[in-house]
């Protein structure tokens, strides 16, 4: 505990508490959607999620330690999601062309 | 002046060496440059004849370049004999640095000099004489005896002969040991390059390797004594070797000095065919003749003897090293003699005959008188190469012909007179006919040995005796047989000399089924090919060579002093080179002067007379004697072993190749299996084998791989919270 | 600047080649390496230090990693100069090679050998240890590409086991070489990967067990690439697959990058660690060269013989290596070269009777010399070279390398106290011999004899198509009987260089020296302290006692 408590001598400790909490929280929840659901639309958006969520993590981090660091990271995460977002919602219409089905499981080849 | 040097304790009451003098240091003669063209025109003889090769010339150019070459070569070693005279200090002439360089001052041990420079003195000049002399002179006999093969192997051969003979003026005049190494393979390079030169006969080919791999054995012990050498005195240049040698007698080197002389000695051994290693030689008999007679008897395999004596102060450094020379060479002229006895191809006769003659030579070195060894080596180098040159008109003439049994008085035959009359002046030189020069030269040897006094050179001297008995018995079993007697004769079947490779070159396809065969058959349609001016007049003028060899044996009969005498003591060899006291030393009633005159004469006249009765009066009584031997169970392997060559080849076969060769396959067997099989195939399974084991994890369902990624990643965030807990509630 | 355009031609040819059509590609490659051949030549007459030592140029670049010491620093002192020269001397000489036997993906063909040459290159001339690596593993991959596509008919395996094999000890290699960076970087707060101050950093700061392991850790890497005696598994098998051309640079050029290592790096960083493992790697060396004489007399593959006979010859240059005095030492570096020129030569002249009979079966073949007289002449000097004969190249390291083993006793009085002994020698010398007896058995077969061909053309024909040839394509080259112009051109000048080293070597020699001693600088007092430690003592030279009186 006492290194939660050396962090908060950093300054505006609860903001950042709750900012890490709420980080953890839609990381749990995009991890949770990508494990149960077979669609792949929407298993995509749950990495989306989990994208987030970290950064999400960098800002708190970068408010903790007064450093603009965190939230420059955030701005290249957010471009780099916008085009990542493009590529595979482009695959997923491919595969998707490929078996005329948005299931995961229809793509299975890769196991020996 | 330098003051006189005793050697070693032990050997310093040897009669031997009696008188020693010092090895007067070399004077560095820039001005002699010119000597450097005693190379370089073979050396410009080996490009121009390469050249004639490569452009297919279809004449005897190439022939008359290696003369011309070889003949210029005998000019300016004359020009520098006589501008030196016999006894001048030794000179060194520098061409170009070789393997030189150096990693401190310039001295002793902190640098490795090998030039390519040549140290001159009596002994190089000795030896240079005869090799380029008898070399022009075998030239000139090739030019005719080749001439079958102008435009095929014509420029090949002379190629050969002109590498052969500037390796071994490199040899005889390196001024460092590396540089003598450069020439003692290049001798058999071109040994290598001529043995094979009938390269289609599987035969000719397997002898060239023989020869080349068996002399590898010596040169590893040559290279082994180059490099104790260096260790031992820090230089192995012989001019500073002699006057680092002669001022210091103390070893530096961890590895013992004593052990020089042996490795000197395996290299000799290798090069001049002496036990063990002389199984080379009587193979090498399947190159053309005049390369036979040229390296094979007069020049090449007398490098060994020009070795010891060159190095013949290194050779007191152990007191029994120059007795284990001795021996060798005693042993190994009574054994080949033996073999030489029972052999019907006489080229092969004459092949053993120049190992036994090597043998003497050898013993001369070890009993302590290298002028004895020298001059021996003069005077056989002329009697042999006239016997193989000999040999060689009769196989150029009978079709390559070479069994004695099947020619019979070609003294009578038209044509071959010269031959036959010159090969019985070799034949008289070789038993050591009295007052010949083989006779003076093997007496000078024999009476040393018999007036020795330790080692038991005595027994050396009545083996060396017994030894020219059995030589003269085989020399003329030869003549009596081949130029005596009715004429007869069976031409060969053309396999055993070059015509078989005429017809081959016809035709490519290796079906060389012999276009002659009928000729060779009905010996009555055959004409005798009868040698010409080029070869009769080379017999002739190496005949006078031979009886001119005798000349300074007779001077000292006379009183006065030997040549071969005083150009060996005025070089290195210098420490046997003074002929010792030996009257002292008496066997029955006799100093050893009077025995061997005595017992030397009944040996030669013995052995003729023996022969004179098998092979000339009595041929079947000869065939009867041999058939009496091979019927009684006891002694029959008397004429088996000798006619086998006591099998020696076998043996080798057994217990070196054979061996080698399964341990060669084992290996290539573990390699295979073990090596690249077990070890590195083995390694290479292992990360499959795990694959293997963790391979249900990876179900191809895209959740499967994500819930095993974030077990991970929660085990990894477990682990790192436990850590910061208890870290945490240590702090 | 001349050394950045002797590294940038070659790729700057592999680009043009690319770009361009299948049937100019030889020709560019061959234009390019020539190219790379004349800067060579001109960056070697304006080189400075052939006698005195020492690197050149000597330039300061901008650090292109920041912070962490990695320079691209290009400069050659003279044993890397002969290297370079060797890379740049058989690289046209391979390419012009390859012309008729490479029919196929000719462009992809030269572009990779150029970029293999250019990382050649980058290998020798790099004095930045990270950029040496660099250019050291980039080799693999063109290499591989050329044994994979364009082998015999087991290329695949060949290739992998090449990659992975050599790769895996270079692993090892970086490791040491980030450890020592580390340390330096520990000790004296910055970072730097250049050669020259790690190598004195570490000889001179390191623990004798740090240094063993830095040893062992580099040497793992270079002992693979070597190769040395139980890791040589990779050779025979690639080169008996690769191309002619590749099998000319992997024999010629890329097994020396692993004794140039050793040369440069491991011996220098480690004095007290190869002290220590002298023995050891001077008896895989010695074992090497028996063995593999051994294995070579039982071949019946004519590639493969020659193949193993490198991993016998590089025993010798390991021997000369860990004989750890001025005569080994340079003995070594020749060795390297003139094995280099040799066997390249070999393989090339191999590649020429392969492209005619389609066969490397010395069973099948023999009596060569009554078809193929020029072909059989140019074998024969290449052999005799590796046999060692003297007055050709091959003897003068193969003495030195042996001499150097024979005289590195504890009271050598050359100033240069060793650990191994005559007996090494000795008992490597036999080689000699073996060497002899296989290379000659191997002429006797196929040079001598009367003449055996292979029956029948439809064979070759099936051959060829297992090299992934087609028949069409195969039968669009007519190679006459002996060797024709282009062949001749390619094998005359090793033949001259072969000669005309082994009958003045001096200038070689010479260039070694201060390198050598560069090398050695910490030997003598480290080996000094070894033999003590083993009880023997060297009673110092009379040389240095003779410098001490005045």
């Amino acid at each position: 505990m006492t290194h939660l408590l050396a962090a908060s001598q950093f300054g505006a400790s609860h903001a950042v508490t709750i900012t890490l909490a709420m980080s953890a929280l839609l990381f749990t929840i995009g991890l949770v959607g990508f494990l149960v659901r077979r669609n792949m639309i929407l298993m995509f958006l749950c990495t989306e999620i989990m994208f987030q969520a970290a950064a999400l993590a960098f800002i708190a981090f970068g408010r903790m330690r007064m450093d603009t660091g965190g939230q420059i990271f955030v701005i290249f995460i957010l471009t780099i999601a916008a085009a990542e977002a493009a590529l595979a919602l482009g695959l997923v219409i491919l595969l998707f062309r490929r078996k005329e089905t948005l299931s995961s499981e229809a793509w299975s080849e890769l196991h020996e | 002046m330098i003051p006189m040097l005793s050697i070693t304790d032990t050997h310093a009451d040897s009669p031997a060496h009696a008188v020693v003098t010092a090895i007067v240091n070399a004077i560095p003669s820039p001005e002699l440059g010119w000597t450097g063209w005693i190379l370089l025109l073979p050396a410009i003889s080996v490009v121009l004849t390469g050249l004639c090769c490569a452009l297919r010339v279809k004449s005897k150019l190439p022939g008359w370049i290696t003369v011309l070459a070889l003949a210029g070569s005998f000019a300016l070693v004359l020009k520098l004999y006589f501008l030196r005279g016999d006894a001048g200090a030794p000179v060194v002439v520098h061409l170009w640095d070789w393997m030189n360089f150096s990693w401190g001052d310039q001295n002793k041990w902190h640098a490795l000099q090998a030039d390519v420079s040549l140290y001159v003195d009596s002994l190089t000049l000795f030896w240079l004489l005869f090799v380029t002399g008898l070399g022009t002179l075998i030239a000139i006999y090739a030019t005719e005896y080749m001439e079958a093969d102008v435009g095929k192997g014509y420029a090949r051969f002379f190629n050969g002969v002109s590498i052969f003979i500037l390796a071994m003026c490199t040899l005889v005049m390196a001024d460092n040991l590396i540089l003598l190494y450069l020439g003692w393979e290049g001798v058999g390079l071109a040994s290598y390059l001529l043995v094979g030169y009938y390269y289609k006969k599987p035969s000719a080919v397997a002898a060239g390797k023989k020869a080349f791999i068996v002399n590898r054995v010596g040169d590893l012990g040559l290279a082994v004594g180059i490099w104790l050498i260096w260790v031992n005195y820090g230089t192995i240049e012989f001019n500073t070797l002699f006057q680092v040698w002669q001022d210091m007698e103390r070893g530096v080197g961890g590895f013992d000095k004593s052990l020089i002389p042996y490795c000197l000695m395996l290299g000799a051994f290798g090069k001049s065919a002496q036990l063990p290693l002389y199984v080379w030689l009587p193979d090498a008999m399947e190159g053309p003749t005049p390369v036979s007679a040229l390296i094979h008897a007069a020049t090449m395999v007398t490098a060994g003897v020009y070795l010891i004596a060159r190095t013949y102060p290194l050779f007191t450094l152990h007191p029994d090293a120059l007795a284990t020379v001795a021996w060798v060479g005693g042993l190994t002229a009574l054994f080949s003699a033996t073999i030489g006895m029972a052999q019907y191809d006489f080229k092969r006769v004459f092949a053993y005959s120049t190992i036994s003659q090597l043998g003497y030579m050898f013993m001369g070195l070890g009993v302590g008188t290298t002028f004895g060894a020298a001059y021996h080596t003069l005077t056989h180098a002329f009697f042999k190469a006239l016997l193989f040159l000999t040999a060689g008109a009769i196989m150029h003439g009978f079709a390559g012909q070479l069994d004695l049994r099947k020619l019979s008085g070609l003294r009578k035959v038209p044509g071959f007179k010269i031959v036959s009359w010159t090969m019985l002046i070799g034949c008289l030189w070789l038993s050591a006919f009295p007052y010949s020069a083989g006779m003076l030269s093997k007496d000078v040897i024999l009476v040393q040995a018999l007036g020795g006094k330790d080692h038991g050179f005595v027994w050396l001297g009545w083996i060396g005796l017994i030894t020219a008995g059995m030589t003269a018995y085989y020399a003329f079993r030869v003549w009596f047989r081949v130029c005596a007697g009715p004429v007869f004769y069976m031409p060969g079947e053309e396999t055993h000399d070059d015509h078989d490779t005429h017809d081959a070159h016809h035709d490519d396809h290796g079906a060389q089924i012999a276009h002659s065969a009928p000729a060779a058959n009905s010996s009555h349609e055959f004409h005798p090919h009868a040698p010409r001016w080029a070869m009769n007049g080379v017999l002739i003028v190496i005949m006078l060579g031979a009886f001119a060899t005798g000349i300074p044996g007779y001077m000292e009969m006379r009183g006065q002093s030997n040549w071969a005498q005083v150009m060996m003591a005025h070089s290195s060899a210098f420490a046997g080179s003074v002929q010792a006291h030996v009257t002292d030393a008496v066997n029955f009633g006799m100093n050893p002067h009077q025995l061997v005159e005595l017992f030397g004469t009944i040996a030669s006249l013995g052995g003729i007379a023996i022969a004179m009765y098998f092979h000339l009066l009595q041929r079947k009584s000869a065939d009867k004697l041999r058939a009496w031997l091979l019927a009684h169970n006891s002694i029959r392997w008397i004429p088996v072993a000798m006619e086998n060559k006591w099998y020696v080849d076998e043996f080798y076969h057994a217990c070196i190749r054979g061996p080698a060769w399964i341990a060669g396959q084992i290996l290539h067997f573990t390699d295979k299996h073990v090596v690249d099989g077990l070890m590195v195939n083995g390694i290479g399974r292992i990360p499959a084998a795990l694959g293997r084991l963790f391979q249900p994890l990876y179900n191809g369902v895209l959740q499967g791989y994500a819930t095993t990624m974030a077990g991970g990643a929660a085990l990894v965030v477990a682990w790192v919270v436990y850590r910061w807990l208890t870290s945490g509630v240590g702090a | 600047m001349i050394q950045y355009l002797l590294l940038l031609l070659p790729i700057i040819s592999a680009l043009v080649i690319v770009l361009s059509s299948q049937r100019a590609a030889k020709w560019i490659a061959l234009i390019g390496s020539t190219a790379s051949l004349i800067v060579a030549a001109v960056f070697a007459v304006q080189f400075p230090h052939w006698t005195t030592g020492g690197f050149w140029p000597d330039l300061n670049t901008s650090p292109i990693l920041g912070n962490f010491g990695v320079d691209l620093k290009i400069g050659v002192d003279s044993v890397s100069l002969m290297l370079v020269l060797l890379t740049v001397f058989l690289t046209p000489l391979a390419i012009a090679g390859s012309f008729s036997a490479i029919t196929t993906r000719m462009r992809e063909y030269y572009a990779w050998f150029m970029i293999l040459e250019a990382s050649m290159l980058l290998a020798f001339m790099s004095r930045d240890i990270i950029f040496f690596y660099v250019g050291y593993e980039f080799t693999l991959i063109p290499m591989f590409f050329l044994i994979s596509i364009w082998g015999g008919p087991m290329r695949g395996p060949a290739a992998i086991k090449f990659f992975i094999f050599t790769f895996l000890g270079s692993v090892f290699t970086l490791t040491s070489v980030i450890f020592v960076a580390v340390r330096h970087f520990d000790s004296t707060g910055t970072w730097t990967f250049a050669i020259a101050d790690l190598v004195k950093f570490s000889s001179t700061q390191l623990s004798a067990r740090e240094q063993f392991w830095v040893f062992v850790g580099l040497m793992s890497g270079f002992a693979i690439k070597t190769p040395f005696f139980p890791t040589h598994a990779w050779l025979p098998l690639a080169h008996d697959q690769a191309p002619t051309g590749g099998s000319v640079v992997l024999a010629g050029i890329l097994l020396k990058l692993g004794t140039y290592g050793v040369f440069r790096f491991a011996l220098p960083m480690a004095p007290i660690g190869a002290v220590e493992c002298s023995t050891f790697f001077a008896i895989l060396g010695i074992i090497a060269i028996l063995y593999m004489s051994l294995v070579c007399w039982v071949q019946t593959d004519i590639k493969k013989l020659i193949a193993y006979s490198s991993v016998s010859h590089m025993g010798f240059v390991v021997l000369g290596l860990f004989a750890l005095n001025p005569i080994g030492l340079q003995g070594a570096v020749m060795y390297m070269v003139n094995h280099g020129l040799s066997t390249g030569a070999l393989f090339l002249c191999i590649g020429m009777m392969y492209e005619r009979y389609h066969t490397k079966d010395m069973e099948q073949l023999g009596g060569l010399v009554s078809k193929m007289p020029v072909w059989s002449f140019f074998m024969i000097i290449f052999t005799l070279s590796s046999v060692g004969l003297p007055g050709l190249n091959g003897f003068v390291g193969e003495f030195l390398c042996l001499m150097g083993a024979f005289v590195a006793e504890h009271d050598q009085p050359a100033g240069y106290p060793g650990v191994l002994g005559p007996w090494y020698a000795v008992v490597a010398a036999i080689g000699l011999i073996l060497g002899a007896m296989y290379l000659l058995i191997m002429l006797g077969k196929i040079v001598w004899g009367s003449l055996r061909e292979p029956h029948g053309q439809e064979h070759a024909q099936d051959h060829a198509q297992d090299h992934g040839q087609s028949h069409a394509q195969h039968a669009e080259i007519q190679l006459p009987t002996d060797l024709n112009f282009r062949e001749i051109a390619i094998l005359a000048p090793i033949a001259l260089a072969c000669l005309a080293i082994g009958l003045y070597p001096k200038p070689l020699l010479n260039a070694v020296e201060p390198c050598v001693k560069d090398a050695l600088v910490n030997y003598p007092a480290v080996i000094d302290q070894y033999n003590a430690k083993r009880g023997l003592v060297n009673p110092g030279t009379p040389v240095k006692q003779a410098e001490a009186k005045p």
